[in-house]
């Protein structure tokens, strides 16, 4: 999860930019604090190692009895793809294939995601994003905010194509990122979330959260990892999407 | 949203008792049945208060009244007052023992085989399912029914109606009244009397089975049961089923059957009695019939998001006409499907007005016994009205009347099947 650097990015408001300029001044660089996370979860040298994974994430809406579990591929093609089942719900299954990314489900039915929606999970896509994060953003440290307790720098996220900013939070005393706020951005329109991560837990040689707590829309999701496979060969045709999708890529 | 299970009794005595003085503590559960209902109202309200209200002078000038207060009906009285300061619908004081009446939870896990409609001020019968109990033992689609297990439903009706607002919810909410006097365990039979269509009084006792269709969970709300039919009609395609839940059942059904359908001159989707569920599947099964990318539904605003229902549209869309078929017991994502697709000049509506109740307006049981009544978000459909209190009027009115189910016919139907035979021969 926080492997693909935490999904969103973000491009600064003329509001939040004076007050991120002269907090620079007085705070480690992001730069610093994003380098940091990396040698914190696992060091340079073990992300260049990794080259895909298959991550399954059992997840629940608390307090609303819906649970499920989710299976997701990646690897250095930037394309992805996860399925799973959700209580109640059925098959969900998402994917990104060649800078398109999709999603079906037995709700929505299948479609196409478009405009900012797809270039963030395009990038969330990005494999190894957190090596690679000058490729996707520009960031800027602005601030310092106590998360749970603990003194965090606050890291906002300037995405390089279309898409909101993103704060990114990570401690002063660990260098993991503890939690993120982000605007999802989606046909249904923009939705505020938040996510805090913590519990990390070593997967072949890299940390990954094992708890993963998203608040949005009055919902909260629990995302708890329970497995990381990591340099799994995976086939190229796992990334292709169903026929479905193929079809609406036609249209 | 506590439900327990009701009597006919309680609703006698909440009205006797308001005769009666107040003891300290009732006194005390109206003072916190009036802070919860007002904070309640000013924690979802979506829009800044209506017509300029200053909710905070409202409790003000009102908790005086409700401390004060000799008796319950003088307490449920001020707090109606209060509310009726909103001007809006679905917001509500109900006295306790008509909140009881109003409870489904409590139903058990059997059913009578039939469904009903309030016609003309009584309950009636308007289908049965051919393999029910219900059936065998003879009951048909006209006749009234007048008792439940000794109870009258006369009364059930009469006493729930005088204690309802005039909204487009109050069928839905008379409806749930007289269905939940006719449910039990399943197996049990349940002593019944109705009028025939000769007007004969008939005892039966019918024995109560398994509700129709697939026990569904979603969540921690309780199982229901999804069933889904569908057939052809000489050229259209007819299509019913009784909760927009299971989507992997619903769904999978509605593809399959819409594919089937292509040919046709139009498809009929029957919503009549359906009362919504997950709001999300009316973009995904609304995509069969909208080619374009980008429409929507409409909108839904709550005080913390605004959600477009935006559809989705699939790689083969269905051009043919569409009807859609409602009553006063569509409600909520049926009521959003039926009313973006006829803004989105997409389907043509028969039947009666919907149940206006195109969000999940929450019943909750106060302090002091009395239902509290209140809508979470507002929906506005992509034409630019609200459906909250107002429901998709049709654009083919047809009332179903008694007469026309004791000559088994079904005129909003036969209305829609016109519609599609009309373009089947212009062509």
């Amino acid at each position: 999860m926080t492997r693909r650097f935490l999904t969103a990015a973000a491009s600064l408001t003329l509001f939040v930019a004076p007050f991120a300029r002269a907090a620079e001044d007085a705070l480690p660089k992001a730069a610093t604090i994003m380098d940091r996370f990396v040698e914190v979860t696992g060091g340079k040298a073990a992300y260049d190692k990794h080259h895909s994974e298959i991550a399954t994430v059992e997840l629940e809406f608390v307090g609303k009895g819906i649970r499920g579990v989710l299976t997701r591929y990646a690897d250095t093609s930037n394309n992805a793809y996860s399925n799973g089942e959700i209580e109640g719900i059925g098959k969900l299954e998402e994917g990104v294939y060649n800078g398109q990314s999709w999603e079906n489900s037995p709700i929505m039915g299948p479609r196409l995601k478009t405009g900012a929606e797809n270039a963030d999970a395009v990038r969330d896509a990005y494999f190894n994003a957190p090596l690679h994060w000058r490729k996707l953003y520009t960031a800027a440290t602005t601030g310092l905010e106590s998360v749970e307790g603990d003194d965090c720098y606050k890291v906002t996220l300037t995405r390089l194509t279309e898409g909101k900013p993103e704060i990114l939070y990570f401690s002063k005393k660990t260098g993991l990122m503890t939690r993120i706020d982000r605007t999802m951005v989606t046909p249904m329109g923009e939705v505020k979330i938040n996510a805090t991560a913590a519990d990390y837990k070593p997967f072949d040689g890299l940390l990954v959260p094992g708890k993963l707590v998203q608040n949005f829309m009055g919902n909260q999701l629990s995302l708890t990892t329970l497995d990381v496979k990591s340099n799994v060969d995976i086939p190229p045709d796992r990334f292709e999407p169903p026929a479905e999708i193929k079809k609406l890529m036609e249209k | 949203m506590k439900f327990v299970r009701p009597s006919a009794a309680l609703v006698v005595f909440s009205l006797a008792a308001t005769a009666a003085g107040l003891t300290q503590e009732q006194r005390k559960l109206n003072q916190q049945s009036f802070e919860y209902a007002w904070s309640t109202i000013q924690k979802v309200m979506w829009n800044p208060m209506p017509a300029g209200l200053d909710w905070q002078k409202v409790h003000d000038e009102f908790a005086p009244k409700i401390q004060s207060a000799r008796s319950m009906a003088e307490a449920r009285a001020a707090m109606q007052d209060m509310i009726h300061r909103l001007k809006m619908t679905h917001f509500a004081i109900v006295p306790g023992g008509i909140y009881e009446h109003l409870d489904l939870s409590k139903s058990g896990d059997g059913a009578t085989g039939f469904d009903l409609r309030i016609l003309d001020g009584r309950a009636t019968v308007v289908s049965v399912v051919p393999t029910s109990p219900a059936y065998t033992a003879g009951v048909r689609p006209g006749w009234q029914i007048v008792s439940a297990r000794g109870v009258n439903l006369d009364d059930i009706i009469r006493d729930v109606s005088a204690a309802l607002p005039e909204t487009t919810s109050k069928p839905l909410l008379l409806n749930r009244a007289v269905s939940a006097e006719l449910e039990g365990p399943a197996n049990q039979k349940l002593p019944m009397e109705f009028l025939d269509g000769q007007g004969d009084r008939v005892k039966l006792s019918i024995q109560l089975t398994p509700p129709r269709g697939n026990a569904s969970t979603f969540g921690f709300l309780p199982t229901q049961h999804v069933w889904f039919e569908s057939r052809k009609i000489g050229q259209a395609g007819y299509i019913r089923f009784n909760l927009f839940l299971d989507p992997t059942y619903v769904s999978n059904r509605f593809a399959e059957a819409i594919k089937s359908y292509m040919r046709c001159d139009g498809i009929i989707i029957d919503l009549r009695g359906n009362p919504g569920g997950i709001g999300a599947m009316s973009m995904g099964m609304a995509g069969w019939f909208i080619d374009r990318p980008g429409v929507r539904l409409g909108v839904m605003k709550t005080k913390e998001n605004t959600l477009n229902f935006v559809v989705f549209p699939r790689p083969e869309t269905f051009h043919g006409r569409v009807a859609i078929i409602v009553d006063e017991l569509t409600a909520s994502t049926s009521e959003i499907f039926a009313s973006g697709l006829k803004d989105l000049g997409r389907a043509r509506i028969f039947g009666s007005v919907t149940a206006g109740a195109a969000l999940p307006s929450v019943f909750e049981k106060l302090p002091n016994g009395d239902g509290f009544q209140y809508a979470i978000a507002t929906y506005i459909s992509e034409g630019g009205r609200p459906l909250e209190g107002i429901g998709v009027k049709p654009d083919v009115p047809v009332q179903l009347t008694r007469e026309a189910l004791l000559a088994g016919k079904d005129p909003a139907l036969d209305a829609a099947l016109a519609w599609i035979q009309e373009k089947g021969n212009s062509q």
